[in-house]
């Protein structure tokens, strides 16, 4: 059962097209990832999803209600991990959850079940009374996460939840976000553009570039059918050098990469054509590595431009 | 170093336009407001309405006192009840009335008409200047005793005030405008706050509707305007001594319909958009002007004619007409000030509606 179907999904700001066309389902118990460079238009995305920005064309179904008809019916169906720290630094963790839970209609007993739960998930049992505004970056992540999940959405939606955590508050996100999928059957979806994240973590991946999803599969497919193998070599000598005795052997496009003592560049190019072109021009080689295929590559290989240009 | 930090601070402030009306838009407006009222008003505060018998040679010659003083223009009428009436409706702030009888050493004053619940900062220089013009007159040399040569009189038309009020009955009303109405500034800036952390897309994103979502932000901080109201009303009865002369549920309600116009002036100053920086520094200097124009820190009545009118577009100026009756004017009925409280709710609705309609809840 499709628990979130968008159709044709886009949104314009004047000239501007931010998302183009967004064609999504996401089937029940789903881990899907939306991956893309700042930019890509994730959050726009999002925003429609959640009835948050209003479509420009398109429509989104969630847990079967449309969004622009049903709006309450989807809204109660999904719960969204804003990218900022949705929280109110001078209130405590269970006033928080408290009022936020309010908003999804939780009172009384029921509520103080769920607000113990959301705290017991996020490990902040022994910090409930304590401003968030005391926090760590990490305690406050793992708060804004579960502030989502009072309600026991059907539908999780994450928005960059990671931003600025340590390694040891974003395993924990990562194994609570595991845990809702597998033991709650919650499905997830999960926007980054840490490449690294959504292969660790989801099983299928939509990648967003310029307002479009440029393929949709899972990580695994997606690698056997858009990626190689890179090959790195490191060499001593001029870069415009090298780059150009590359050039020189069918070695150029979007899939190489010359610069500081390195070149990279896909498996199935001619290794031993490369490196005598490279011996011609008296460029002494220092290593030579290969690398597998990831969604680095699947992104390179798809938009001819990388995830991310740190 | 310097150079370039003077350049680079010079190119900020010239992008930011809050700033510089705030540095150079604001000054010139109170300078025109304030350097308008006492200009214009103080000719007409010159403007001295006089009776006496025709004949008493000795009244003429105190009148003839007062226009060589060079502190009034007199005119003479032929009935006592013509500079009342000149005072009671408001043409000119206070009119003198000589008696054939008067002997203030004896106890037998002139009469001055005037609004006796007005402010100090009106009445004060008024008396102060013919009584001691009169008194230099009458005596013709030092003065070695006590006695009155006026006898303040509120004419008939304008209701007798409050006995005994002070100056907290226009000081605690004044500055619970000027303060109470910067809750609009406070709304106002609510509004990007909860944008810039984040929690308004988690209310958005919640099963609440549009509407439901600016009532939730507005009703808190009109409960909280209607506190710091009686907050300072309390304090200013209980702390300083003012007295409502009128009905306290009509006070109540003046103060409700204040509250609830100043919130939604709060959100019709989110709406215009722009940075919490931006926000603060416009919503600042609209409050400030208004609060000026609209009397709450001049007395209206200081104010010319021309700009008495202007400043009924102000709420400030509505909800002080209110306040003024119901501290200084014995029985006030709600009825009394329906006028202010109609007022008050209409700048309310134009606020809220044109607010709702601006806003941008996706910004």
């Amino acid at each position: 059962m499709a628990i979130l179907q968008t159709v044709g999904l886009g949104k314009d700001y004047g000239d501007v097209v931010a998302v183009e066309a967004l064609d999504l389902t996401v089937e029940a118990g789903q881990l899907t990832a939306l991956l893309g460079p700042n930019g890509a238009g994730k959050t726009t995305a999002i925003s429609m999803i959640c009835g948050i920005v209003p479509a420009t064309r398109g429509n989104v179904c969630v847990a079967g209600h449309d969004i622009a008809t049903e709006p309450f019916a989807a809204r109660r169906a999904l719960g969204l991990v804003p990218q900022d720290l949705a929280l109110y630094d001078e209130l405590t963790a269970r006033q928080n959850l408290t009022f936020f839970g309010r908003l999804y209609g939780l009172s009384g007993t029921l509520a103080r079940q769920r607000i113990a739960w959301a705290l017991e998930v996020a490990g902040l049992t022994g910090r409930a009374d304590s401003a968030v505004s005391r926090f760590s970056g990490g305690m406050k992540r793992r708060l804004n996460l579960v502030a989502a999940l009072l309600h026991k959405p059907r539908l999780l939606i994450l928005d960059e939840p990671t931003v600025g955590v340590d390694p040891q508050s974003r395993n924990h996100i990562f194994e609570t976000i595991r845990a809702l999928n597998r033991d709650h059957g919650m499905t997830v979806i999960y926007t980054s553009h840490y490449m690294e994240e959504v292969q660790s973590l989801c099983d299928r991946v939509a990648i967003m570039d310029h307002g479009r999803i440029v393929a949709l599969d899972s990580v695994d497919h997606l690698i056997a059918t858009h990626a190689a193998p890179m090959v790195e070599i490191g060499f001593e000598g001029d870069a415009n050098t090298v780059e150009q005795a590359l050039a020189a052997v069918g070695i150029a496009g979007p899939g190489v990469t010359v610069a500081d003592g390195t070149a990279q560049f896909p498996h199935g190019h001619r290794l031993g054509a490369a490196f005598s072109a490279l011996e011609r021009e008296g460029t002494r080689l220092r290593s030579v590595h290969t690398q597998a295929a990831d969604l680095e590559s699947v992104f390179l290989a798809l938009t001819g431009h990388r995830l991310r240009d740190d | 170093m310097l150079g370039a930090a003077i350049i680079k601070d010079t190119q900020l402030l010239l992008r930011d336009r809050a700033r510089l009306a705030t540095l150079f838009l604001l000054p010139v407006i109170f300078v025109a407001v304030f350097g308008s009222i006492f200009t214009s008003r103080g000719e007409e505060m010159r403007q001295l309405p006089v009776y006496h018998e025709p004949g008493d040679r000795r009244a003429a010659a105190l009148v003839a006192a007062l226009e060589a003083s060079g502190a009034f223009h007199t005119t003479r009428y032929e009935r006592a009840e013509k500079v009342r009436q000149l005072v009671a409706e408001g043409d000119v702030l206070a009119g003198l009335i000589i008696p054939p009888e008067f002997d203030p050493r004896a106890g037998k004053p002139a009469e001055l008409a005037i609004d006796e619940g007005a402010p100090m900062q009106v009445r004060g220089p008024v008396e102060g200047a013919i009584s001691g013009v009169l008194t230099a007159a009458y005596v013709a040399g030092p003065r070695a005793e006590e006695f009155s040569v006026l006898d303040p009189r509120t004419p008939p038309g304008l209701d007798r005030p409050l006995a005994g009020a002070g100056g907290f009955q226009h000081a605690v009303p004044g500055n619970a405008m000027l303060f109470g109405f910067f809750l609009a500034l406070t709304v106002a800036l609510s509004f990007g706050e909860e944008r810039t952390s984040g929690t308004w897309r988690r209310l958005l994103a919640a099963p609440v509707s549009r509407p439901v979502v600016l009532l939730a932000k507005l009703v808190p901080w009109a409960l909280v305007g209607l506190v710091q109201m009686a907050f300072l009303f309390g304090t200013g009865a209980l702390a300083f001594g003012m007295q409502v002369a009128g009905s306290v549920a009509s006070l109540c309600a003046l103060t409700a319909a204040v509250v609830v116009c100043a919130t939604a002036l709060g959100l019709f100053i989110a709406s215009m958009g722009g940075s919490e920086k931006q926000v603060g520094a416009v919503g600042s200097i609209c409050l400030l002007v208004m609060a000026a124009v609209g009397g709450a820190m001049i007395p209206r009545q200081l104010m010319p004619e021309t700009m008495q009118t202007i400043s009924l577009a102000t709420p400030h100026a509505w909800a002080l007409e209110g306040y003024f009756d119901l501290l200084n004017r014995p029985g006030t009925t709600l009825a009394q000030v329906a006028g202010s409280i109609a007022a008050l709710s209409g700048f309310a609705v134009v606020f809220a509606t044109v607010g709702a309609w601006r806003f941008r809840f996706d910004r």
